[in-house]
């Protein structure tokens, strides 16, 4: 409508602006350059540095305005580059520069001399331009250029002399070279909710810095990375590759957890991955990051790469051609029958890398013993698929910012799918309930109104106590109860048990508070859902889905902007593992393998004949359940830290392993294939939220690696299969397309860029953001109050949920510098206890406990000794929260060439304890 | 000092008497709005300085982050975060005090306590501040000692009150 745009003159030039944008804002969308340094896309108005300052006129009064903040009005008539702001802007340069070093900047030779040149000015070696990590990729230079200042003025200015910050991990901070522009801060704070940096002193001194000038380990900081890409200077930089310029840069999408995050990938001149900045018009990230994609990508890089294929000989693995591996893989598999073979597809793996595998697995091994390495619950997907009918995020991850209330069952985003974390924290800072129900302290109970602790395994009841007050209280949304729901009268006479007496004693949680959180989420319209699995056995986990889609169904949040059910898996691409069919029971679009209709609809369009058996699960798999033949595609999987194995995958007789590492799975195999990793791989990824992106190659294959699909494929036909003759990844979409109805309007040109949600059907569809928001009918299911289950464990008698959070200012922390070394941790823990049980073990408030924990190596290390505080809520359990920074300094010293897949979760654990003397005063570091 | 919590000569206190003692004078704040500078003021009116528990504590207590509180507290230049010293003398170096004679009075000053610039005595125990302003240019040059306004000073009679202070320790 042509009342919603506004008409300005800048520059002579009739541009038109929506309401509410400032002037910068406006011109950036006409084409129209203002020099500026503190602005930033996505945060508010700051106007800080004053340089994008220009002269207005409107409304009869005239001024100089910093553009930044000055929103556009109807017949403003801007000039942004008179005599006057020009002059203005120079002043501010010229300040600028007597604190920043500047022979980059307004030097005349910058152009002119290499890396190696003596500098023909004699400026200190210290401040010359090739010392800057930003040296030639640095935005202040582009901004101070475009003043054309005086390029013969003298070099001189006011070093401030501060120390530089390189004992943290991941980054090195210089503020020597802050202009103050404060985007950083504004970053942690605006953007993340964090607030691990902030300025500090005031006028002439003022700088970013931390409380008492600490580690960024003791600072609160979770090393997302943002306030480095925000960072004009080369202030805050990353360590890494600190001085390294990229050659291409290629829009790729990280394959380190199910947000997947739009990145832009920065490839030096010699084929290496040398930077990776979140990419701002990303729509599943908005160019946030989080520790495993921004600082987790240079394992392409690693010189211990597998290069060649190779194949057992007696007893060793030794180096040979893809032809005998290939040959001897498909001896090896031949020896056994399709029902003992099984195939399982690394986490990272593209679409096309699972559809080949299910197709491989299906056509030519005669199986259905197919999965994605961590579908950690078929049983989960199993209920996904069949009560809300589609098994991902039923609305976009940004939307959550939009609601009221935001609910989170039994899941840790901050942690495992970092970014969704980030518009739940922006949805609490505009005033939105957040509830979370977990017994653990996380980083989201600091920002929650409602923290509900159940007794571990009762979070299912509790969900059903929170429909029952829902119901009670009249709080469901009526209409939509009864326009969409079925089953309604059916659920209200099962929820009829659910007493709020009965469900606080099961739950542990007080009725009061129960009836707090109901009433958020119940008027909190539109609601968002978070739900994931920890500490919920695997049995449960369809009573979950169940419990967590009636609440959100009797509220009305589904199909509706800000609402949604967000289910929390593991595994970059579980998603599209499982729309193309790389599962045990189902088909490509979510056909059933039993059912002889969806297997001809199968066979009769892409060929082949489909087994009928459901397969078995990774799981079984992995335990060995019949399986005497694997192939594994391993890239970034591990079945420790999955909580799969204890000792590593064991080799049920032949095993052929296509790996980017000579992984301790690898090491087991008879055949390894080396593997092409994301950094050289064309695909695509399906994330929660159904957005299939692009995966683009920025590096080219060194040696003899191949992509997963095409290792698949050269298997295949080596062993007779038909229909695998594919050259290219986008070959092997056209063929998903035909077999997977949403995917049926989506092609690899299509979704470059920014990607296309699933269901997009036809291809002039631009995708489907929101699911169930036309009129279709859904289902509410009646459920049953559960008592609770005790297992007695003699050995172990405590159940110990490990939390872990960002920053614990009531528990002292000392961060320790040591010269030689990076900053590390040392800290007393606290052990939650409850009085009865510490009564009974013959310990106060204090007192030191030894704690004892049942081996799990999927699980972050426990401290061994902690002090108890008696505040536990439950009998027989007890917490302890440790410290996000301890998790970073972990993987730093661990030396892991591939992060993501080591970092560990937070399991509920058994435990015992014993009261252990207290070696030294309170307060003092801890063992 | 009456509290005998800032006394340098004393036993300082241990960090969990700090974290009490800020917890307490955090959650003694009676007004309806309690913000991070009126609980650093809290803290600061109790201890007589602001140590890193009160900002670990006040962090908590109004649900923001270290930085953010050190943010607040490092903008100020009355707050202060090292114990000062038993008793504080304020110089006043305000215009009207500059004129009638208190760069003189504080180079008495500086002398007598064995400084040269704001701070504690080598020995902890008495605190020198500069002040830009103590509001009583009529009695100029002014000086307080722990609050207590004293007009009319010249170096002889800042020495003697300097002087007072050192015997009484």
């Amino acid at each position: 409508m042509a009342d919603d745009t506004i008409k300005l003159t800048v520059d002579g030039q009739e541009i038109e602006a929506k309401p509410g944008q400032t002037i910068i804002q406006a011109a950036q969308d006409a084409d129209i350059y203002i020099p500026y340094l503190c602005y930033f896309p996505g945060m508010k108005p700051y106007g800080a540095c004053r340089m994008c300052v220009v002269s207005t006129e409107a409304g009869g009064r005239k001024g100089v305005q910093a553009s930044c903040t000055t929103p556009v009005m109807a017949d403003m008539i801007v000039e942004t580059s008179s005599e006057e702001v020009v002059e203005l802007r120079r002043g501010i340069t010229d300040l600028l520069m007597s604190e920043h070093p500047h022979g980059c900047l307004t030097c005349h030779r910058a152009e002119l001399c290499g890396p190696q040149d003596i500098c023909q000015r004699h400026v200190a070696v210290t401040d010359r331009c090739t010392i800057c990590p930003k040296n030639e990729r640095c935005e202040l230079k582009d901004t101070v250029r475009f003043m054309k200042l005086d390029l013969t003025s003298s070099l001189d200015y006011h070093r401030r002399d501060l120390p530089i910050h390189t004992d943290d991990p991941f980054y090195d901070r210089d503020y020597n070279l802050c202009i103050v522009c404060v985007r950083c801060v504004r970053a942690c704070d605006e953007v993340r909710g964090d607030s691990a940096l902030s300025m500090v002193s005031r006028s002439g001194v003022a700088l970013v810095g931390t409380s008492h000038g600490t580690s960024l380990l003791e600072s609160g900081c979770e090393f997302c990375g943002a306030c480095i890409d925000a960072c004009p200077t080369g202030a805050l930089v990353e360590r890494d590759y600190k001085w390294e310029k990229a050659s291409t840069k290629v829009k790729t999408v990280c394959t380190n957890c199910p947000v997947g995050c739009e990145f832009v990938m920065d490839i030096n001149d010699i084929n290496k991955v040398v930077r990776m900045t979140g990419d701002l018009s990303g729509e599943a990230s908005h160019g946030q990051a989080c520790f495993k994609g921004k600082f987790g990508y240079d394992y392409p890089n690693h010189v211990r790469r597998l290069k060649y294929p190779m194949v057992r000989v007696d007893g060793e693995l030794q180096r040979t051609t893809w032809e005998v591996a290939l040959e001897a893989a498909s001896q090896g598999l031949l020896q056994h029958l399709p029902e003992e073979r099984g195939v399982i597809l690394s986490p990272r793996g593209t679409n096309e890398d699972h559809y080949v595998g299910q197709k491989f697995a299906r056509t030519v091994l005669g199986t259905n013993n197919v999965d994605t390495g961590l579908n950690r619950s078929a049983e989960l997907l199993a209920a996904l698929a069949a009560a809300p009918g589609h098994g991902a995020a039923t609305n976009p991850i940004w939307g959550i910012e939009n609601s009221k209330c935001v609910l989170v069952v039994a899941g840790n985003p901050t942690e495992e799918q970092n970014v969704l974390a980030v518009p739940v924290k922006k949805a609490v800072r505009a005033g939105a309930n957040l509830i979370v129900i977990d017994p653990r302290e996380t980083e989201l109970t600091r920002y929650a109104t409602n923290w509900l602790r159940p007794r571990p395994g009762t979070e299912i009841t509790l969900l059903g106590g929170l429909a029952r007050v829902i119901l009670d209280e009249a709080l469901e949304d009526k209409d939509f109860v009864r326009d969409r729901l079925d089953g309604v009268d059916e659920f209200k006479k099962a929820i009829w048990s659910f007493d709020l007496m009965r469900v606080s004693q099961i739950t542990g949680v007080s009725e009061d508070e129960i009836r707090s959180a109901a009433r958020a989420y119940g008027n909190g319209s539109p609601a968002s859902l978070l739900h994931g699995t920890d500490g919920i056995v695997a049995g449960d986990h369809a009573d979950l889905l169940a419990a967590v889609m009636n609440l959100a169904l009797m509220t009305g949040n589904i199909g509706c902007a800000g609402g949604g059910v967000y289910p929390l898996y593991s595994g970059a691409n579980t998603q599209g593992g499982n729309d193309v069919g790389a599962a045990p029971n189902l088909l490509p679009g979510y056909r059933s393998v039993s059912s002889n209709s969806d297997r001809d609809v199968i066979s009769s369009s892409v060929g082949g004949t489909y087994p009928q058996r459901p397969g078995k699960s990774v799981r079984d798999m992995v335990a060995g359940d019949g399986i005497k033949a694997l192939i594994v595609l391993a890239d970034g999987w591990n079945p420790d830290v999955a909580g799969m194995t204890t000792n590593g995958l064991v080799n049920p007789g032949f095993m052929v392993v296509s790996d980017a590492f000579m992984s301790d799975t690898a090491s087991r195999a008879d055949v390894v294939f080396p593997a092409a990793t994301y950094a050289e791989v064309s695909g695509t990824i399906t994330n929660l939220e159904r957005r299939v992106q692009k995966v683009n190659p920025g590096l080219e294959l060194r040696h003899e690696e191949r992509e997963g699909w095409r290792t698949l494929a050269d298997l295949a036909n080596v062993m007779g299969g038909s229909g695998f003759g594919y050259e290219t990844s986008s070959e092997v979409f056209e063929e998903i397309r035909k077999v997977v109805p949403d995917y049926a309007g989506l092609t690899h040109a299509r979704i470059e860029g920014r990607g296309i949600q699933s269901p997009a059907r036809d291809e002039t569809s631009n995708g489907t953001g929101i699911l169930f928001s036309s009129e279709e009918r859904l289902s509410v299911v009646p459920m049953a109050i559960r008592e609770p289950v005790s297992l007695p464990n003699r050995e172990y008698p405590f159940t110990l949920g490990h939390g872990r959070v960002l920053l614990r200012p009531e528990e002292d922390v000392q961060v320790v510098r040591d010269e030689r070394s990076m900053n590390y941790i040392e800290r007393d823990t606290l052990i939650e206890i409850h009085p009865e049980d510490a009564a009974d073990l013959d310990v106060s408030e204090g007192d030191r406990v030894a704690i004892n924990a049942q081996q799990d190596s999927s699980a972050s290390p426990l401290p061994d000794f902690g002090y108890v505080r008696l505040s536990s809520p439950h009998r027989g359990f007890v917490s302890v929260t440790t410290l996000f920074a301890e998790v970073v300094t972990g993987i730093q010293d661990s030396g892991d060439i591939d992060i993501s897949p080591s970092v560990k979760g937070l399991p509920l654990r058994h435990v015992s304890l014993a009261k252990a003397p207290i070696l030294r005063e309170a307060g003092m570091a801890a063992d | 000092m009456s509290d005998g919590i800032t006394s340098a000569s004393d036993e300082s206190p241990s960090s969990d008497e700090l974290r009490d003692r800020s917890r307490k004078a955090l959650q003694s704040q009676r007004q309806p709005t309690v913000t991070v500078l009126s609980s650093l003021l809290a803290v600061q009116d109790d201890l007589h300085y602001i140590p890193d528990e009160a900002i670990e504590e006040t962090a908590t207590h109004v649900k923001s982050t270290i930085n953010d509180v050190w943010s607040v507290a490092s903008f100020y230049t009355n707050f202060r975060f090292t114990p000062p010293g038993d008793h504080t003398i304020d110089v006043c170096w305000g215009p009207s005090c500059h004129l009638n004679g208190a760069q003189d009075v504080m180079n008495r000053i500086h002398s007598e306590l064995g400084i040269t610039e704001e701070g504690e005595t080598a020995d902890g125990k008495l605190t020198l501040r500069y002040s830009t302003c103590l509001g009583a240019c009529a009695l100029a040059p002014v000086i307080a000692v722990d609050h207590h306004m004293k007009g009319r000073i010249s170096p002889d009679s800042a020495a003697a009150v300097v002087g007072k202070l050192k015997d009484a320790q």
